[in-house]
């Protein structure tokens, strides 16, 4: 048995989040995600939380495990015999027990136009996309692995401290379009990350990395996009346009 | 997040790019110029004569000596520590930068106004 | 209705990584102080050479010491962190591969010591 904690928040009943300890029966192979799920069917039904794939792919069970952002299906009871609490991942709005408003880290994501941008006719694009060597795909293949979760918007004091700043897996997303071959949207996206908004929010805190269960490394794409919003501002310099 | 019309480009390049450079000699030229300087030096196991520092620094090496052991790093220093006021919630942004880059800014020009003076006599 | 925590001012002290990333922000303050002795030395050069020996009895000062020897100390831990976080920030591709990072961390720390070998070469009169 494991002591589980679990910071609630029924909106209907009380005003003020409140902390509920459980006891959960575990073995080598229990994640956190079958802890809730336990707590849920067998102790409590009221417990709200988010999953779906159980595999670490959807990216939907993040939760904040002893204050670390986690994917619920990928960590296990094993390692939390000190105890474990749970709460709802931080820096976002929580709606309900360990169920987080996603919505601006999504509107987040949106505002960097994630999509390949190209001027291509529809007949030259079916005839030519999805062309790519094995070098080009590398240059991106990285920062594509991406799976929405928000631990690493949870993972950041920058974006704790200041909710307008785009963040790690936004400013990543523009990254990785910007570096792909096949689109032509750079300098579209370049107005949104040459803001003090963009990647010059960051302070190269480096968590986001640490807690990202895609080794999709966001503090490297954000402080790469820093030089890329570096050379555009050069660049506008020389052409005048500054 | 602003309507696509009103974003407005940052300045932060231009600190970034200062503190950047001054990184790289605050990890790099810093250190040896501690040990030396500020070690060695005062507890005597190496001399520096008068004269001697003198036609160093006021030389063109005294120049790069600046550029890179004294102006560099303050700009380095200064960004951090707005930053780093930042982070403690001291969110007075505009007077924070004000502070920081004019207290880097008015050090490195006395430091080069110094050389300047030194050099041309 | 939801609710939003909001950050505290301590919110650095809740976790190592944070507290690690503190400290290396933290490098700039010995760092200052360094960057002011050093500015007193160069106004003292220019003075004259009273100036120069009053500032060199000064630097002797234990206190002044060992606060510079804390920069140096928060010199190494920033060249430390600083060494591996460039090869992240500016990734150097050959072809279709990226330069490995070890080997830009190593010409790094290779250029702290050629620094060093060039000031032990300038003072080689004197030691
Ligand atoms: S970058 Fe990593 S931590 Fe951030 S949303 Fe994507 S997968 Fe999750
Ligand atoms: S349930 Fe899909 S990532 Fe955990």
């Amino acid at each position: 048995m494991i002591n589980v904690k679990v910071a609630r928040y029924l909106p209907e009943q009380s005003a003020a989040p409140f902390v509920q300890e459980f006891k959960v029966p575990y073995d080598a192979s229990t994640s956190v995600l079958d802890a809730l799920n336990y707590i849920k069917e067998e102790l409590d039904p009221s417990l709200s939380f988010r999953w779906s794939c159980r595999m670490a792919i959807c990216g939907s069970c993040g939760v904040m495990a002893n204050g670390i952002p986690k994917l619920g299906c990928k960590v296990f009871l094993r390692d939390y015999e000190q105890g474990l609490l749970l709460e709802p991942l931080a820096h976002l709005p929580v709606e309900r027990d360990l169920i987080v408003d996603m919505d601006a880290f999504l509107k987040h994501l949106e505002a960097v136009k994630p999509y390949l941008i190209n001027n291509e006719t529809t007949a030259v694009k079916s005839a030519t996309t999805h062309q790519q060597t094995p070098a080009q795909l590398g240059k991106y293949k990285q920062f594509a692995n991406c799976i929405n979760c928000g631990l690493c918007y949870s993972a950041c004091p920058q974006f704790g401290l200041n909710p307008e700043f785009l963040g790690p897996a936004a400013i990543t997303l523009a990254h990785r379009y910007n570096l792909d071959s096949r689109d032509q949207g750079k300098a579209a996206r370049m107005p949104l990350l040459n803001t003090a908004e963009g990647p010059w929010a960051c302070t190269f805190v480096g968590f986001c990395s640490d807690v990202c269960p895609q080794q999709v490394d966001p503090a490297a794409a954000v402080n790469q996009s820093k030089v890329e919003s570096a050379k555009d501002m050069l660049i506008q310099l020389f052409k005048g346009k500054l | 997040m602003k309507p696509e019309t009103e974003l407005k480009r940052s300045a932060e390049p231009i600190w970034w790019a200062l503190f950047s450079a001054g990184g790289v000699c605050f990890a790099v030229f810093i250190p040896a110029a501690i040990v030396f300087l500020a070690m060695l030096l005062p507890l005597g196991v190496v001399e520096l004569t008068y004269t001697q520092a003198q036609s160093w620094y006021f030389s063109i090496w005294g120049l790069m000596f600046t550029g890179a052991v004294v102006v560099l790093p303050l700009f380095h220093a200064g960004h951090r520590f707005r930053h780093g006021l930042h982070d403690l919630k001291v969110q007075q942004h505009t007077l924070v930068k004000v502070l920081c880059y004019g207290f880097a800014s008015a050090l490195s020009l006395l430091c080069l106004g110094l050389w300047c003076i030194g050099y041309f006599n | 209705m939801s609710y939003k925590p909001v950050l505290t001012r301590t919110w650095w002290l809740k976790h190592r990584a944070f507290k690690a990333y503190m400290l290396r922000e933290a490098t700039v303050l010995p760092l200052l102080f360094f960057l002011l002795t050093l500015c007193c030395g160069i106004y003292a050069l220019w003075q004259g050479p009273s100036q120069w020996q009053a500032w060199q009895i000064t630097m002797k000062h234990p206190a002044v010491l060992a606060i510079n020897s804390l920069a140096l100390v928060a010199s190494l831990y920033h060249a430390w962190t600083f060494f591996q976080l460039f090869p992240r920030v500016m990734p150097i591709r050959l072809g279709s591969k990226t330069l490995p990072a070890q080997v830009l961390i190593a010409g790094q720390w290779a250029g702290l010591v050629a620094v060093f070998v060039l000031f032990t070469w300038l003072f080689r009169g004197s030691l």
